[in-house]
Protein backbone atom coordinates (compact mmCIF):
# COMPACT_ATOMS: atom_id res chain seq x y z
CA UNK A 1 0.00 0.00 0.00
CA UNK A 2 1.28 3.46 -0.67
CA UNK A 3 1.27 6.11 1.41
CA UNK A 4 -1.21 8.36 -0.33
CA UNK A 5 -3.45 5.04 -0.79
CA UNK A 6 -3.22 5.25 3.31
CA UNK A 7 -4.00 8.66 3.64
CA UNK A 8 -7.03 8.02 0.79
CA UNK A 9 -8.66 4.80 3.05
CA UNK A 10 -8.46 7.40 6.43
CA UNK A 11 -9.57 10.10 4.91
CA UNK A 12 -12.74 8.39 3.30
CA UNK A 13 -13.24 5.80 6.06
CA UNK A 14 -13.74 8.51 8.62
CA UNK A 15 -15.92 10.63 5.98
CA UNK A 16 -17.91 7.50 5.59
CA UNK A 17 -18.49 7.44 9.47
CA UNK A 18 -19.64 11.18 9.38
CA UNK A 19 -22.16 9.73 6.30
CA UNK A 20 -23.67 7.09 8.76
CA UNK A 21 -23.79 9.31 11.87
CA UNK A 22 -26.23 11.75 9.73
CA UNK A 23 -28.21 8.81 8.18
CA UNK A 24 -28.67 6.94 11.98
CA UNK A 25 -29.90 10.38 12.89
CA UNK A 26 -27.20 10.36 15.84
CA UNK A 27 -27.76 13.38 17.82
CA UNK A 28 -25.78 16.41 17.09
CA UNK A 29 -23.63 17.06 19.97
CA UNK A 30 -22.78 12.81 19.83
CA UNK A 31 -21.42 13.39 16.19
CA UNK A 32 -18.00 14.41 17.17
CA UNK A 33 -17.29 11.91 19.77
CA UNK A 34 -18.48 8.80 16.57
CA UNK A 35 -16.31 10.67 14.02
CA UNK A 36 -13.53 10.63 16.30
CA UNK A 37 -14.21 6.80 16.95
CA UNK A 38 -14.55 5.98 13.74
CA UNK A 39 -11.46 7.89 12.66
CA UNK A 40 -9.02 6.30 14.90
CA UNK A 41 -10.40 2.44 13.56
CA UNK A 42 -10.00 3.28 10.25
CA UNK A 43 -6.40 4.13 11.01
CA UNK A 44 -5.71 1.06 13.15
CA UNK A 45 -7.52 -0.91 10.11
CA UNK A 46 -5.30 0.87 7.48
CA UNK A 47 -2.21 -0.44 9.63
CA UNK A 48 -3.37 -4.13 10.19
CA UNK A 49 -4.04 -4.55 6.70
CA UNK A 50 -0.37 -3.42 6.24
CA UNK A 51 1.42 -5.54 8.84
CA UNK A 52 -1.25 -8.39 8.93
CA UNK A 53 -2.37 -11.14 6.23
CA UNK A 54 -4.95 -12.61 7.76
CA UNK A 55 -8.84 -10.95 7.16
CA UNK A 56 -9.99 -11.79 10.46
CA UNK A 57 -7.25 -10.64 12.34
CA UNK A 58 -7.13 -7.23 10.24
CA UNK A 59 -10.99 -6.73 11.01
CA UNK A 60 -10.72 -8.38 14.93
CA UNK A 61 -8.20 -5.73 16.29
CA UNK A 62 -10.06 -2.68 15.01
CA UNK A 63 -13.30 -4.36 16.17
CA UNK A 64 -11.96 -4.73 19.45
CA UNK A 65 -10.59 -0.83 19.80
CA UNK A 66 -13.86 0.27 18.23
CA UNK A 67 -15.67 -1.76 20.79
CA UNK A 68 -14.10 -0.60 23.92
CA UNK A 69 -13.59 3.28 22.52
CA UNK A 70 -17.14 2.81 22.00
CA UNK A 71 -18.15 1.99 25.99
CA UNK A 72 -15.54 4.48 26.52
CA UNK A 73 -17.60 7.27 25.08
CA UNK A 74 -21.19 6.03 25.86
CA UNK A 75 -19.59 6.86 29.60
CA UNK A 76 -18.46 10.12 28.88
CA UNK A 77 -21.69 11.22 26.92
CA UNK A 78 -24.40 9.46 28.53
CA UNK A 79 -25.59 7.84 25.44
CA UNK A 80 -26.16 4.24 24.73
CA UNK A 81 -22.88 2.06 22.72
CA UNK A 82 -24.48 0.91 19.66
CA UNK A 83 -24.30 3.31 17.69
CA UNK A 84 -21.16 4.47 18.31
CA UNK A 85 -19.68 0.92 17.47
CA UNK A 86 -22.30 1.12 13.99
CA UNK A 87 -21.05 4.16 12.97
CA UNK A 88 -17.20 3.44 13.94
CA UNK A 89 -17.31 0.18 12.03
CA UNK A 90 -19.42 0.83 9.20
CA UNK A 91 -15.98 0.98 6.77
CA UNK A 92 -14.71 -2.73 7.52
CA UNK A 93 -17.89 -3.69 7.17
CA UNK A 94 -17.20 -6.16 3.72
CA UNK A 95 -19.36 -4.51 1.12
CA UNK A 96 -16.53 -4.58 -1.35
CA UNK A 97 -15.98 -8.51 -0.26
CA UNK A 98 -19.40 -9.31 -0.70
CA UNK A 99 -19.58 -8.07 -4.38
CA UNK A 100 -16.66 -9.37 -5.45
CA UNK A 101 -17.92 -12.76 -4.35
CA UNK A 102 -21.43 -12.06 -6.05
CA UNK A 103 -19.51 -10.86 -9.04
CA UNK A 104 -17.14 -14.00 -9.46
CA UNK A 105 -20.46 -16.14 -8.68
CA UNK A 106 -21.97 -14.57 -11.94
CA UNK A 107 -18.95 -15.02 -14.17
CA UNK A 108 -18.14 -18.37 -13.05
CA UNK A 109 -14.83 -18.08 -11.91
CA UNK A 110 -15.38 -20.37 -8.21
CA UNK A 111 -12.02 -20.27 -7.44
CA UNK A 112 -12.17 -16.36 -6.81
CA UNK A 113 -15.63 -17.15 -6.23
CA UNK A 114 -14.45 -19.08 -3.11
CA UNK A 115 -11.80 -17.10 -2.26
CA UNK A 116 -13.74 -14.03 -2.08
CA UNK A 117 -16.31 -15.62 -0.16
CA UNK A 118 -14.14 -16.66 2.73
CA UNK A 119 -12.92 -13.56 2.91
CA UNK A 120 -16.14 -12.33 3.28
CA UNK A 121 -16.79 -14.14 6.07
CA UNK A 122 -13.72 -14.18 7.83
CA UNK A 123 -14.23 -10.15 7.94
CA UNK A 124 -17.90 -10.65 9.26
CA UNK A 125 -15.99 -13.09 11.58
CA UNK A 126 -13.65 -11.17 12.80
CA UNK A 127 -16.35 -7.93 13.47
CA UNK A 128 -18.75 -10.60 15.17
CA UNK A 129 -15.81 -11.67 17.44
CA UNK A 130 -14.38 -8.26 18.38
CA UNK A 131 -17.42 -6.88 19.72
CA UNK A 132 -18.45 -9.61 21.17
CA UNK A 133 -15.19 -9.75 23.43
CA UNK A 134 -15.18 -6.07 24.77
CA UNK A 135 -19.28 -6.48 25.22
CA UNK A 136 -18.52 -9.51 27.48
CA UNK A 137 -16.08 -8.13 29.30
CA UNK A 138 -18.24 -5.17 29.71
CA UNK A 139 -20.91 -6.46 30.88
CA UNK A 140 -18.52 -8.62 33.56
CA UNK A 141 -17.52 -4.90 34.50
CA UNK A 142 -21.05 -3.48 34.76
CA UNK A 143 -22.32 -6.20 36.92
CA UNK A 144 -20.12 -5.51 39.25
CA UNK A 145 -20.28 -1.68 40.12
CA UNK A 146 -23.94 -1.29 39.19
CA UNK A 147 -26.04 -3.73 41.18
CA UNK A 148 -29.21 -4.69 38.64
CA UNK A 149 -32.48 -3.65 39.56
CA UNK A 150 -35.61 -5.15 39.84
CA UNK B 1 -50.22 10.13 43.03
CA UNK B 2 -51.11 9.48 39.51
CA UNK B 3 -50.54 5.95 39.60
CA UNK B 4 -53.42 4.92 42.07
CA UNK B 5 -55.38 7.13 39.51
CA UNK B 6 -54.14 5.19 36.30
CA UNK B 7 -55.73 1.49 36.06
CA UNK B 8 -53.41 -1.41 35.21
CA UNK B 9 -54.61 -1.54 31.48
CA UNK B 10 -53.74 2.10 30.70
CA UNK B 11 -50.18 1.68 32.15
CA UNK B 12 -49.54 -1.61 30.42
CA UNK B 13 -50.98 0.51 27.23
CA UNK B 14 -48.74 3.01 27.33
CA UNK B 15 -45.32 0.86 28.67
CA UNK B 16 -46.19 -1.32 25.50
CA UNK B 17 -46.45 1.07 22.86
CA UNK B 18 -43.24 2.88 24.00
CA UNK B 19 -41.33 -0.47 23.78
CA UNK B 20 -43.07 -0.95 20.17
CA UNK B 21 -41.56 2.99 19.40
CA UNK B 22 -38.15 1.62 20.96
CA UNK B 23 -38.34 -1.28 18.53
CA UNK B 24 -39.27 0.51 15.35
CA UNK B 25 -36.31 3.19 15.73
CA UNK B 26 -34.13 -0.04 16.59
CA UNK B 27 -33.64 -0.92 19.96
CA UNK B 28 -31.77 -3.57 21.17
CA UNK B 29 -34.22 -5.97 23.15
CA UNK B 30 -33.01 -6.48 26.11
CA UNK B 31 -33.42 -2.12 26.59
CA UNK B 32 -36.73 -2.68 25.41
CA UNK B 33 -37.75 -5.47 28.30
CA UNK B 34 -35.91 -3.39 30.74
CA UNK B 35 -38.19 -0.22 29.80
CA UNK B 36 -41.26 -1.89 29.84
CA UNK B 37 -40.19 -3.34 33.22
CA UNK B 38 -39.44 -0.15 34.63
CA UNK B 39 -42.13 1.76 33.33
CA UNK B 40 -44.88 -0.58 35.12
CA UNK B 41 -43.27 -0.85 38.46
CA UNK B 42 -43.05 3.02 38.02
CA UNK B 43 -46.91 2.82 38.33
CA UNK B 44 -46.94 0.33 41.59
CA UNK B 45 -47.12 -3.13 38.90
CA UNK B 46 -46.17 -5.85 41.59
CA UNK B 47 -44.48 -8.36 39.10
CA UNK B 48 -43.80 -7.15 35.17
CA UNK B 49 -43.48 -10.42 32.74
CA UNK B 50 -42.22 -9.38 29.41
CA UNK B 51 -40.65 -11.18 26.73
CA UNK B 52 -39.71 -9.63 23.07
CA UNK B 53 -38.27 -10.28 19.74
CA UNK B 54 -37.61 -8.22 16.91
CA UNK B 55 -41.14 -8.42 15.45
CA UNK B 56 -43.47 -9.04 18.56
CA UNK B 57 -43.95 -7.79 22.47
CA UNK B 58 -45.89 -10.01 24.96
CA UNK B 59 -46.16 -8.62 29.14
CA UNK B 60 -48.16 -9.13 31.53
CA UNK B 61 -48.52 -7.07 34.71
CA UNK B 62 -49.89 -7.88 37.96
CA UNK B 63 -50.55 -5.10 40.81
CA UNK B 64 -51.08 -5.41 44.35
CA UNK B 65 -55.04 -4.73 44.34
CA UNK B 66 -55.09 -8.23 42.02
CA UNK B 67 -55.84 -6.78 38.92
CA UNK B 68 -53.86 -7.86 36.09
CA UNK B 69 -53.34 -7.06 32.21
CA UNK B 70 -52.15 -9.29 29.40
CA UNK B 71 -51.35 -7.34 25.91
CA UNK B 72 -49.33 -7.77 22.75
CA UNK B 73 -47.73 -5.43 20.52
CA UNK B 74 -46.74 -6.82 17.00
CA UNK B 75 -44.23 -5.22 14.78
CA UNK B 76 -44.33 -5.09 11.61
CA UNK B 77 -41.06 -3.12 10.32
CA UNK B 78 -38.46 -1.48 11.60
CA UNK B 79 -35.60 0.97 10.48
CA UNK B 80 -32.83 3.54 12.37
CA UNK B 81 -33.28 6.46 13.80
CA UNK B 82 -31.15 6.96 16.74
CA UNK B 83 -32.41 10.55 17.59
CA UNK B 84 -36.26 9.45 17.86
CA UNK B 85 -34.95 6.53 20.45
CA UNK B 86 -32.93 9.05 22.65
CA UNK B 87 -35.94 11.20 22.90
CA UNK B 88 -38.10 7.74 24.07
CA UNK B 89 -35.30 6.80 26.09
CA UNK B 90 -35.35 10.50 27.50
CA UNK B 91 -39.56 10.42 28.19
CA UNK B 92 -39.01 6.50 29.94
CA UNK B 93 -36.17 7.71 32.32
CA UNK B 94 -38.60 11.02 32.97
CA UNK B 95 -41.78 8.58 33.67
CA UNK B 96 -39.61 6.29 36.35
CA UNK B 97 -38.56 9.23 38.12
CA UNK B 98 -41.97 11.27 38.20
CA UNK B 99 -44.61 9.26 37.31
CA UNK B 100 -46.77 11.60 35.21
CA UNK B 101 -50.43 11.19 34.45
CA UNK B 102 -50.64 8.38 31.75
CA UNK B 103 -52.44 11.16 30.15
CA UNK B 104 -49.63 13.02 29.66
CA UNK B 105 -47.16 10.50 28.86
CA UNK B 106 -49.55 9.47 26.03
CA UNK B 107 -49.33 13.03 24.61
CA UNK B 108 -45.30 13.04 25.09
CA UNK B 109 -45.47 9.94 22.75
CA UNK B 110 -48.15 11.14 19.93
CA UNK B 111 -45.18 13.86 19.43
CA UNK B 112 -42.42 11.54 19.17
CA UNK B 113 -44.46 9.44 17.16
CA UNK B 114 -46.16 12.42 15.21
CA UNK B 115 -42.75 13.75 14.21
CA UNK B 116 -42.41 11.68 10.56
CA UNK B 117 -41.01 14.67 8.31
CA UNK B 118 -40.20 12.19 5.52
CA UNK B 119 -37.70 14.29 3.93
CA UNK B 120 -34.65 15.20 5.96
CA UNK B 121 -32.24 16.90 4.07
CA UNK B 122 -29.19 15.96 6.29
CA UNK B 123 -30.29 12.14 5.57
CA UNK B 124 -29.77 12.72 2.28
CA UNK B 125 -26.75 14.63 2.61
CA UNK B 126 -25.96 11.20 5.01
CA UNK B 127 -26.06 8.81 1.76
CA UNK B 128 -24.54 11.01 -0.96
CA UNK B 129 -21.30 11.31 1.65
CA UNK B 130 -21.73 7.68 2.25
CA UNK B 131 -22.06 6.92 -1.39
CA UNK B 132 -19.25 9.34 -2.22
CA UNK B 133 -17.07 7.72 0.57
CA UNK B 134 -17.32 4.39 -0.04
CA UNK B 135 -16.55 4.60 -3.53
CA UNK B 136 -13.13 6.29 -2.92
CA UNK B 137 -12.32 4.08 -0.08
CA UNK B 138 -12.40 0.89 -2.30
CA UNK B 139 -10.42 1.97 -5.19
CA UNK B 140 -12.63 3.78 -7.27
CA UNK B 141 -11.92 6.81 -9.07
CA UNK B 142 -13.49 10.56 -8.26
CA UNK B 143 -15.31 10.29 -11.18
CA UNK B 144 -16.69 6.63 -9.60
CA UNK B 145 -17.39 8.61 -6.02
CA UNK B 146 -19.06 11.20 -7.61
CA UNK B 147 -21.43 8.82 -9.97
CA UNK B 148 -21.91 6.71 -6.92
CA UNK B 149 -23.13 9.54 -4.62
CA UNK B 150 -25.46 11.01 -7.12
CA UNK B 151 -27.24 7.36 -6.94
CA UNK B 152 -27.16 7.09 -3.58
CA UNK B 153 -29.40 9.91 -3.88
CA UNK B 154 -31.60 7.97 -6.00
CA UNK B 155 -31.62 5.13 -3.27
CA UNK B 156 -32.98 8.03 -0.69
CA UNK B 157 -35.25 9.14 -2.53
CA UNK B 158 -36.70 5.21 -2.93
CA UNK B 159 -36.62 4.68 1.00
CA UNK B 160 -38.32 8.05 1.88
CA UNK B 161 -41.20 7.64 -0.34
CA UNK B 162 -41.76 4.11 -1.22
CA UNK B 163 -42.99 2.89 2.28
CA UNK B 164 -45.45 0.07 0.93
CA UNK B 165 -47.01 -1.60 3.66
CA UNK B 166 -47.07 -4.95 1.91
CA UNK B 167 -43.99 -4.51 -0.06
CA UNK B 168 -41.33 -6.61 2.60
CA UNK B 169 -37.72 -5.09 3.24
CA UNK B 170 -36.55 -8.34 1.23
CA UNK B 171 -38.24 -7.64 -1.97
CA UNK B 172 -37.16 -3.95 -1.90
CA UNK B 173 -33.62 -4.38 -1.16
CA UNK B 174 -33.44 -6.27 -4.21
CA UNK B 175 -35.60 -4.50 -6.54
CA UNK B 176 -33.80 -1.19 -5.39
CA UNK B 177 -30.09 -2.93 -5.76
CA UNK B 178 -31.02 -4.34 -9.20
CA UNK B 179 -32.25 -0.35 -10.38
CA UNK B 180 -28.68 1.15 -8.54
CA UNK B 181 -26.95 -1.44 -10.72
CA UNK B 182 -29.02 -0.50 -14.14
CA UNK B 183 -27.93 3.12 -12.90
CA UNK B 184 -24.31 2.40 -12.46
CA UNK B 185 -23.84 0.29 -15.90
CA UNK B 186 -25.46 3.20 -17.86
CA UNK B 187 -23.29 5.70 -15.85
CA UNK B 188 -20.03 3.54 -16.85
CA UNK B 189 -21.86 3.21 -20.71
CA UNK B 190 -22.34 6.83 -20.73
CA UNK B 191 -18.61 7.63 -19.66
CA UNK B 192 -19.73 9.41 -16.70
CA UNK B 193 -17.83 6.57 -14.36
CA UNK B 194 -14.73 4.85 -14.98
CA UNK B 195 -15.56 1.81 -13.32
CA UNK B 196 -19.15 0.62 -12.46
CA UNK B 197 -18.14 -1.68 -10.18
CA UNK B 198 -16.74 0.63 -7.75
CA UNK B 199 -19.84 2.76 -8.13
CA UNK B 200 -21.70 -0.45 -7.23
CA UNK B 201 -19.70 -1.14 -4.04
CA UNK B 202 -19.92 2.33 -2.82
CA UNK B 203 -23.58 2.45 -2.52
CA UNK B 204 -23.80 -1.64 -1.27
CA UNK B 205 -22.36 0.21 1.98
CA UNK B 206 -25.69 2.19 2.05
CA UNK B 207 -27.49 -1.17 1.53
CA UNK B 208 -25.80 -3.49 3.78
CA UNK B 209 -27.47 -4.30 7.15
CA UNK B 210 -24.32 -3.81 9.34
CA UNK B 211 -26.03 -2.74 12.53
CA UNK B 212 -28.25 -5.38 12.25
CA UNK B 213 -25.10 -7.79 12.29
CA UNK B 214 -23.69 -5.75 15.48
CA UNK B 215 -26.70 -5.77 17.32
CA UNK B 216 -27.31 -9.40 16.58
CA UNK B 217 -24.10 -10.30 18.20
CA UNK B 218 -25.07 -8.11 21.03
CA UNK B 219 -28.31 -9.77 21.87
CA UNK B 220 -27.02 -13.00 21.65
CA UNK B 221 -24.49 -12.13 24.19
CA UNK B 222 -27.19 -10.96 25.80
CA UNK B 223 -28.79 -14.11 25.74
CA UNK B 224 -31.83 -13.17 23.63
CA UNK B 225 -31.09 -15.71 21.52
CA UNK B 226 -33.97 -15.76 19.83
CA UNK B 227 -33.89 -12.06 18.62
CA UNK B 228 -30.38 -12.48 17.90
CA UNK B 229 -30.76 -15.26 15.62
CA UNK B 230 -33.56 -13.74 14.12
CA UNK B 231 -31.63 -10.84 13.45
CA UNK B 232 -28.43 -12.53 12.04
CA UNK B 233 -30.77 -14.88 9.98
CA UNK B 234 -32.30 -11.22 8.36
CA UNK B 235 -28.73 -10.01 7.99
CA UNK B 236 -27.78 -12.71 5.48
CA UNK B 237 -30.99 -12.92 3.65
CA UNK B 238 -30.69 -9.28 2.87
CA UNK B 239 -26.98 -10.08 1.67
CA UNK B 240 -28.37 -12.59 -0.65
CA UNK B 241 -31.13 -10.21 -1.77
CA UNK B 242 -28.34 -7.50 -2.37
CA UNK B 243 -26.20 -9.86 -3.74
CA UNK B 244 -29.26 -11.32 -6.50
CA UNK B 245 -30.25 -7.62 -6.79
CA UNK B 246 -26.96 -6.76 -8.35
CA UNK B 247 -26.31 -9.85 -10.35
CA UNK B 248 -29.78 -8.65 -12.72
CA UNK B 249 -27.39 -5.81 -14.61
CA UNK B 250 -24.33 -7.50 -14.52
CA UNK B 251 -25.47 -10.86 -16.27
CA UNK B 252 -27.29 -8.59 -18.99
CA UNK B 253 -24.16 -6.21 -19.61
CA UNK B 254 -21.43 -7.77 -19.08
Amino acid sequence: MTIARMITLILTGTLGTLAFTLLFRMRKRLILWAVLCGFLTTALYVLCAQFMDHAFFQNLIPALFATAFAEVLARITKAPTTPYIACAIIPLVPGGALYYTMYHFILGEMDLFHEKLIETLRVSAGLAVGIICVSAVMQIINRKHTPKHS
Amino acid sequence: MAENKANTHQILTVAMDIGKSMIRCGAEINRVEETVTRICSAYGAESTEVFSIVSMIVATVSRADGSTDTQTRRIYSYSTDFEKLDKLNALSRQICRETPAISDVQRALDEIEGDTRHLLWYVGVGYALAGFAFALFFGGTWKDAVVSAAIALVLWLLTSFVKVQGLSKLFFTALSSAALGFLAVYAEKLGLADNASMVMIGDIMLLIPGLLLINSVREMLCGDLMSGLLRLLECIILALAIACGFAVPILLFK
